[in-house]
Order: structure tokens, then sequence, then C-alpha cells
């Protein structure tokens, strides 16, 4: 008899270790939420949750070696979870304000250098712009760095749709 | 002249010497077949040569003929000069025009040499660095004479300015053919090829060479290799994002890429939603409810939607229950007392429910037979799951399914 011995995975591949993380939280969510949740507020608040698990999972899984994981990591720390936070919410805007304000110069004076002497900065403000709101963390790198995280960013970002995709198709068969 | 140039070659320096020596002969070499005009200087050069090899010195080498031999090449601008100090310092003053006052003679015979078999050698991809000239030595194989000759070959240009401290290297190759190719590619119009080194040794270091009439300090070099470094980079992107191979052009590659994260992010929340409803099915009561299989429920999940804003009903389960007819049969049956639209999304919930723990019981047979993973991670998954037995072996078949999937990065 042929035993079949399917294709073993990297067991600290990105995949597994978003996908271990991501189960442990799923099913921390779904020990903490009362039984009787079907109504639509409920279900969006499980899928802000279920949302930011998948995020957070997918951060870590990074490890914080990439500016954008770093990023996320913090803002999931920071964001208020529930209304008690508001205080230092604002607190915490404020820092950040300033942080980004001085990232900002930094970011300016850079840009200038690079607008002055050819066409790249000219073509890559609007969209570069675009993309730094998107990848978490791009407000502060400049063009080279921000194409190297988007990189990476779209890489994680396709195994966490293939694992979550692989999750939702077992509960809906 | 020539057999005069190697008998030159041929006599018995030291390295040095003879790599000066070979670099003026090069240079003569190439002299003598461009510029007609300079005949007489490249005698008196030739005879005033020969007693100053000894002493590693040129400077009236180098004045003079410095200014003629800038004109036609490719000149890479004043920084550049700055790197040529490196170089072993012949020491002799050196009276000519501009920067030329901060390289010494050696030096500039050097970058002379450089400069003009940059302009023909193209194709060898050559340059040096001062660090690398001893190991260079060692390695490059010759096919002629001394190791002079190794020098010289490695002096093979293309410097580029090191700007900054920024080390963009060219690694020299092609040293045998050298000399030929020299004299074969001297005639070809090189100015246009010059343009950009190939990143045949992909380090980190960007290969830029100036182009002809392009301008050659030190920023507008660095400028260009940011460009060329960025480039890369799109090009990288350009085959993670599917489907961008057609388009051209920085600014259509970027939307692209944006599009695509934003496609990205958008299945997440999407999936996480899906997730959200679904799992509100795991904690129903499965004693409860009859176990009936509904196979053709649900398949149709628009995956890949994009959802332009995501309102709070989880309405991509609507459509596809209103194909369903049997809607109304479970409404009735499972959930008696609900309005119109909670009735629908807990009847597809409780739909997907039943089918869940239909297929789970069919399935904890094949379990028992299980590899599990040996690091032990999913038991401890086991251990932290809800205590319901079902939905424990469901994350198991997860995990298994995860796991078992061919793995597609490499991270």
């Amino acid at each position: 008899m042929n035993k079949y011995n399917p294709p073993r995975m990297n067991p600290s591949s990105l995949r597994s270790r978003f996908a271990t993380r991501f189960l442990r939280t799923l099913s921390k969510i779904n020990a903490q939420k009362p039984t009787s949740s079907s109504s639509p507020t409920e279900i969006f608040r499980r899928y802000r949750r279920i949302k930011a698990a998948a995020d957070k999972s997918m951060a870590y899984s990074v490890r914080s070696r990439r500016t954008w994981s770093r990023a996320m990591l913090w803002k999931l720390r920071t964001r208020p979870c529930g209304r008690r936070s508001v205080k230092t919410s604002t607190i915490i805007k404020s820092r950040e304000a300033r942080k980004t304000r001085h990232e900002k110069q930094n970011k300016n004076t850079t840009t200038t250098t690079t607008t002055t002497t050819g066409e790249d900065g000219v073509v890559f403000g609007v969209e570069a712009d675009e993309l730094r709101e998107l990848v978490p963390g791009g407000e502060a790198m400049d063009l080279y760095n921000l194409l190297d995280e988007t990189a990476h960013y779209i890489k994680c970002l396709t195994t966490q749709v293939q694992v979550m995709k692989k999750i939702a198709d077992f509960y809906s068969p | 002249m020539l057999h005069r140039l190697e008998s030159l070659e041929s006599c018995n320096y030291n390295g040095m010497d003879v790599a000066v020596l070979e670099r003026q002969a090069a240079r003569l070499k190439w002299q003598q077949q461009n510029y007609v005009v300079q005949n007489n200087n490249l005698v008196e050069l030739c005879a005033s040569s020969m007693p100053q090899f000894q002493g590693l010195i040129g400077s009236n080498i180098g004045s003079g003929q410095m200014v003629q031999l800038k004109r036609p090449e490719v000149f890479l601008g004043s920084g550049d000069f700055q790197e040529f100090v490196n170089f072993p310092v012949a020491g002799a003053e050196f009276g000519d025009s501009e920067k030329l006052d901060l390289v010494p003679p050696e030096a500039a015979a050097d970058y002379c040499i450089s400069r003009t078999s940059s302009c023909q050698m193209t194709a060898l991809n050559t340059s040096v660095m001062k660090e690398e000239r001893e190991d260079m030595v060692l390695e490059k194989m010759e096919s002629t004479t001394g190791s002079g000759r190794e020098s010289f070959n490695k002096r093979k240009p293309e410097a580029v300015a090191d700007h900054k401290g920024k080390n963009k290297r060219i690694k020299g190759e092609g040293e045998s053919e050298v000399k030929t190719k020299c004299s074969t590619e001297i005639s070809r119009n090189s100015s246009k090829e010059n343009s950009k080194a190939s990143e045949v040794q992909k380090l980190d270091y960007i290969h830029v060479r100036a182009r002809r009439g392009q301008a050659t300090d030190s920023h507008s070099l660095a400028e260009r290799a940011r460009r060329e470094k960025i480039s890369m980079k799109m090009k990288c992107l350009q085959d993670l994002v599917p489907g961008c191979n057609k388009i051209t052009g920085k600014a259509g590659m970027l939307d692209e890429i944006i599009n695509y994260v934003q496609s990205l992010q958008r299945q997440v929340e999407f999936l996480s939603m899906k997730i959200a409803a679904l799992n509100s099915s795991v904690q129903f009561n499965v004693e409860n409810l009859p176990m009936k299989e509904f196979p053709a429920y649900v398949a149709n999940f628009p995956a890949a939607a994009k959802l332009p804003a995501m309102a709070g009903l989880p309405y991509f389960q609507l459509n596809p229950l209103q194909k369903e007819s049997v809607n109304c049969m479970l409404n009735e049956s499972i959930l008696p007392a609900q309005t119109a639209t909670e009735g629908i999304a807990s009847a597809s919930v409780s739909i997907s429910e039943q089918s869940l723990s239909s297929s789970s019981m069919t399935q904890l047979q094949p379990f028992s037979t299980w590899n599990m993973d040996p690091q032990g991670s999913s038991s401890n998954l086991t251990v932290i799951f809800h205590s319901s037995s079902i939905v424990r072996v469901e994350y198991i078949r997860i995990w298994h399914l995860i796991r078992y999937t061919p793995d597609t990065d490499t991270s």
C-alpha cells in the first residue's frame, strides 16, 4: 500500500504562523461572545474584532521586522478598544501628530531634494501619497522604502486572504 | 610608434611602473588612432615618458595631454575626481587646469585611460575600486605578461561617482581581451552605448554610467542611482501584482498597485465579515437543531466582490438565500419568532450550522487516523479551543486544510 504523504508545509512560514494565531484568536472570540448573537449589530461588532484579530495576527507573524507591521501593531494597541480610552486616544493622537509632523518635515526635505532633480518626484507625487495612506506606516518613508514595504505588504495580504478564504469556505461548504 | 610602445611594455619594471607604463602605452595608442593632430605631442610624450617611468611621475605627461584627452570622452564630471585621490599618489606636482590639480598624475593617467576605455569597452562592464585592486591582481587571469598588465586591465574603467561614501562598485571583467578590444571598439560610436551599465553583479549597488551630454556631478549621479533602484523595485512589484505586464510607465504601475492593495484590503474585510457571520453559527446549540443536510446552500459567496461600504448587515448572505426556496420552511421550523431580515440572517447561519454539524459528523472518523503536527502546536490549539468537541474538531480540520495546501510564500 502506498502511503500518501501530503506535501509538508514549512511550519515556520508566514502562512502557518498567521493561521495559528488567527485560529487561536478566533476561538477566543467565539468563546467570549454570547450565544444568541445573530443581530446585525452584534455581527458587525464581531466583524470588527475579527478584522482586528486578523490584522494583529498578521502583524505579529511578521514580528516587527517591517515598518508596516510595527506601525500596524502600534495602531492596534493604541486604538480605542471601546469607549473608555477616548482621553488616551486624544493624547496619543497629539503625540502621533507631533511625530508625523516631525516625520513629514524629514519627508519634505527628502522630497524637495528629489523633486528638484528628476521627474520622479513629480510623477510619484499623487500616487505615492495614496500608497502611503494605504500601507500602514507609510507616511514617513521615502519612495524606495515605500515600494519595498508595499511589496512585502502585498505578499502578506495575499497570504492573509488565502487563509481567511479557506476558513470561511470551510465553514460554509 | 606601436613597436616603440611594445618595447616599453616589455621593459622589466616593477609592478607599479609597469602599470603606469601600460596605461601610458594604451593611452598613447588610443591617442594615436584618434588624434592625428596630436602626433607631435605623442612623440614628445613617448620620448619624455621613458625616463620618467622610473620615478613614477609624469607631471608633464599629464598636463600636456590631459586637456586634449578630455574632449571627446565621457566626462564624468568634477566630483569624480575626488575618488581618484584615493589612488596611490605618485607625488608629483600637477599643474593642470581645474580639478586635475587634485589628482596626482598617475591617478590622472589612470583616469584618462579609464575614461578613454570607458568609451569603448562598454561591453566589458569593467571598473575598479582601489581596495579591490590587490585582490584582482591575484584573481584576474592574463594572457599577456606582467603583473602590471593585470592592474592595467583592471583599471578598465567605469568609475562612477563615489558619492558621499556610497560605494557604487562596478566589477571588472574581461581582462585578456581588453587590449584587443581597445582597438576594435575605439572606432565604434560608443558614446551612446555608454548609457547604463548592466547590473550584472546583483549586490546592493546600482551601476550608473554617465551618458553623453548628461550632467555628471555627484548629485545627479546619486539621483540617477536612486531612480534606477526605484525602477528595479517597480519591476519586482510588477511581478507581484497580477496583470501588470502590459502596463508600462510608473504612473500606471503605481495606480495598479494601489488598486491591488485596496482590493486586497477589501477582501480581508469581506472575509472577516463572512467569518463573523458564520462563526455565530458555531455557538448554536447543536442538539436542538435537526440534522438536515442542505447541500446546495452556499457556494456562491462573491469572494472577490468589492464592497463599497461595509454595512451593518451582512448583506452577502441575502443573495444566495433569495434563490433558495427552502428559506421559508427553515424560518418556520427553526426560528419561529423573528423579523424578516433577522430571520433570513439567522436562517442562513442556521443552515450553515446544520451543514457544519452534519459535515462534522461524517468527518469525525478520519480524524483518528490523522497525523498531528509533530510539534504539537495543533494539540495546543485543541486545549485552547472551545469546549464543544465539534468545534474543536473543526478547528483541527481547518488547521489540516491550511497546513496541507501548497505553500507559495517563502518567508
